[in-house]
């Protein structure tokens, strides 16, 4: 028994990971009980040296100096407040009605918003709702195709989650051993051309079912002319003044991700202070999320710390690198594993528990097999985005979901009686977005010049960013980086 | 278990005020971010004791509010397969959770990080930059957050169990945040009144 154990331990823990977290008890403390018990048990075993939890408030310790964490509250805060600040409906509203005269301008309006939205948080929830609030009920208005409509608002809302400043960003550069700004860096082009995406699958839509996307009519556009250009312009002032402060301070290297995550959510206090939106009930509120939201993120991380501790101890990473490398494939194939993998564990993990659980067995292998960390990095966001999207579990349809309505309701102009919002229509609708995210990982695979190409121009020189995006080996970028520290707490 | 419920009371009680006063450090925490690299930036001041007290605050943050988010039911579960059964095998689930990993856990950590601490508090270490803060407090953040932790696990379990003999009603209803999501009342509430 005892030489069965000793032989076949890290699969056994491995395997008990995953029935303790089905078991739908608090992720953190199932993590951090199963490293300590089988850590125990190593020690009685004779596996591991009885001094091995001696380094357990030390990693402790690292984690609560860890600079780069200090990011998530940050974002998180500032998130909550912004939407208190108005940007969001006036946004909307805005470039609704500037958009609103072609086929599917709703749609377009919303998936434009939603990036800008996301450049300027990093939350998703923040988006989906304003959206799902505002918008939602325009478009049934005037007869959008109810899964279209639902749809284009979680997948816009999502965005937040690869374009920067992005919470998931941080925590993959984190764990990857990779500062913020490079992956921020790396992650702009993806994020904008799977923003062109889901602006071409509008387009596709319209071409194919006029009726599912129709222009507004006048009277649902008060707005005309210069009166309109001035209106677009003066909206467009508060997203790309917060856009400048957090990523132009982090890109142009004034300030750390952290500190541009501080002024960040300090203008976003600023802006719902002028806007006269900021009262004491929205502060403690907001502060009392970030609070939570950070206890319950990094405790997920102290788990999976004490998990690898162990983990490691016991040789389980160099399992898991065997069972990775002995795939067929070489690079292509551990991708294509990796990634599959990652989208069917998204349907139950969330984003924090693939960074932090799964993330640190891959990545000393991507490395081993000369693939760019920023660029593998980029990859596992976007595929950790349809985490957010893929029915039954997307938080974005739970946020859609809350916001749209059940029941059939007396529209306000049209006083006529519109159906309500079915689950499976919200469900439905996610899907084609769910395809287009994996067409993305596709192409992020085929053309790593996409991330990396950017990443070695922001070096060089900021201002060619865009100019070309040539389609280079990564094997080049891969000299001139550090080697990793595997993503081991610091 | 009269007895026992009081206490359990007590602790809930105890850790509702300490998150209330600990997520204040969020707004500190940020006014002092902004300032450091404000000051870094246009004044070309940096401190190390202030760049090191983000940090502090930050591991308050998340330790000291340990049992506050216990006890609001909000650290992440994977409820895939454990949504599909009934609230009681749920209750059980949890009262398994509570003896055998999160109580276990906490005492250890705080049993080990203890030492620590008192390392840190007899020898006045300090940090390494120049200018740094005195160790101690952070290295008694440690185990006073998982003291926190463990005599909430320990409330929860007293609840669990009360509620299974049919003493109480559903613990976890009376202490949920309103709304859908920790984030989501927030904002919901927020676009509204920005509507009106």
């Amino acid at each position: 028994m005892s030489a069965f154990l000793v032989a076949n331990i890290a699969p056994i823990m491995f395997a008990g990971l995953v029935v303790f977290l089905l078991l739908g008890f608090p992720v953190s403390f199932a993590l951090a009980a199963l490293g300590l018990s089988f850590g125990l048990l190593g020690i009685q075993l004779g596996l591991l040296n009885e001094a091995l939890f001696q380094a357990l408030p030390e990693r402790i310790f690292g984690i609560m100096s860890n600079d780069t964490l200090l990011a998530v509250p940050f974002f998180t805060f500032m998130g909550l407040i912004l939407e208190r600040s108005g940007m969001a409906e006036d946004l909307l509203d805005t470039i609704g009605q500037l958009f609103g005269p072609i086929r599917g301008g709703l749609a377009y309006a919303v998936v434009f918003v939603g990036a800008l939205l996301a450049a300027t948080t990093g939350v998703v929830a923040a988006s989906v709702i304003s959206m799902g609030l505002i918008s939602l009920p325009i478009m049934l208005r005037y007869g959008y195709d109810r899964r279209l409509a639902t749809g284009v608002i979680a997948a816009s809302g999502t965005l937040a989650q690869i374009i920067p400043p992005s919470l998931v960003l941080i925590v993959l550069a984190d764990q990857l051993g990779r500062s913020v700004g490079d992956m921020y860096a790396g992650a702009i082009l993806p994020g904008l051309v799977l923003t062109g995406l889901y602006a071409a699958y509008v387009l596709g839509k319209t071409i194919v079912h006029p009726a599912a996307a129709p222009a507004l009519p006048p009277e649902a556009r008060p707005l005309r002319g210069w009166k309109l250009a001035g209106r677009v312009v003066f909206v467009l002032i508060p997203p790309l003044a917060l856009i400048f402060l957090v990523l132009g301070t982090i890109f142009i290297g004034v300030a750390t991700p952290t500190e541009g995550g501080a002024m960040g959510a300090t203008g976003a206090l600023v802006l719902a202070l002028v806007n006269r939106r900021l009262t004491w009930s929205l502060l403690r509120q907001a502060m009392n999320s970030t609070a939570k939201l950070t206890t319950f993120v990094v405790f997920i991380l102290v788990g999976a710390t004490v998990f690898s501790l162990t983990f490691r101890g016991v040789n389980g990473d160099l399992w898991i690198e065997h069972l990775l490398t002995s795939l067929p494939g070489g690079k292509l194939g551990f991708l294509i594993v990796v990634n599959i993998l990652t989208f069917l564990l998204a349907f139950f993990l969330d984003f924090f528990e693939l960074a932090f659980i799964i993330v640190p067995l891959l990545a000393p292998v991507a490395d081993k097999l000369g693939i760019d960390l920023i660029w593998f990095g980029v990859l596992l966001g976007v595929n950790m985005q349809t985490s957010f999207m893929h029915p039954p579990f997307g938080y974005a349809l739970f946020y859609l979901r809350s916001v749209a309505p059940a029941r059939e309701y007396v529209d306000k102009i049209l006083r006529k009686p519109i159906q309500g919002v079915t689950t499976g229509q919200i469900y439905w609708g996610a899907v084609p977005f769910v395809v287009i995210q994996v067409i993305m990982v596709a192409i992020v695979i085929a053309f790593p010049g996409l991330v990396t190409g950017n990443l070695e121009q922001t070096k060089i020189d900021p201002s060619k960013v865009q100019i070309e995006i040539p389609q280079e080996p990564q094997e080049q970028q891969q000299e001139e980086t550090a080697p990793p520290d595997f993503g081991a707490p610091k | 278990m009269n007895g026992l419920l009081a206490l359990s009371r007590a602790i809930d009680f105890a850790n509702e005020r300490i998150g209330r006063l600990v997520y204040w450090c969020v707004l500190v925490m940020v006014l002092v971010s902004a300032a450091n690299a404000t000051s870094r930036y246009a004044l070309n001041l940096a401190s190390n004791a202030w760049l090191e007290l983000q940090w502090y605050l930050f591991a308050g943050v998340f330790l000291l509010c340990s049992g506050y988010t216990l006890l609001h039911n909000e650290h992440i579960r994977i409820d895939v397969v454990s949504s599909q059964l009934s609230r009681r095998a749920q209750v059980w689930i949890d009262v398994f959770g509570i003896v055998f990993f999160l109580l276990p856990m906490s005492l250890f950590i705080m049993w080990l990080s203890w030492p620590v601490f008192m390392n840190a508090w007899t020898s006045g270490e300090i940090s390494g930059s120049a200018g740094g803060l005195i160790r101690w407090p952070a290295r008694l953040l440690v185990p006073l957050g998982f003291f926190l932790l463990s005599a909430q696990g320990f409330s929860e379990l007293i609840k669990r169990i009360a509620y299974l003999r049919g003493l109480i009603p559903d613990p976890v209803e009376k202490h949920k945040d309103p709304g859908l999501d920790l984030v989501l009342d927030v904002e919901k509430a927020a676009v509204e009144q920005g509507r009106k």
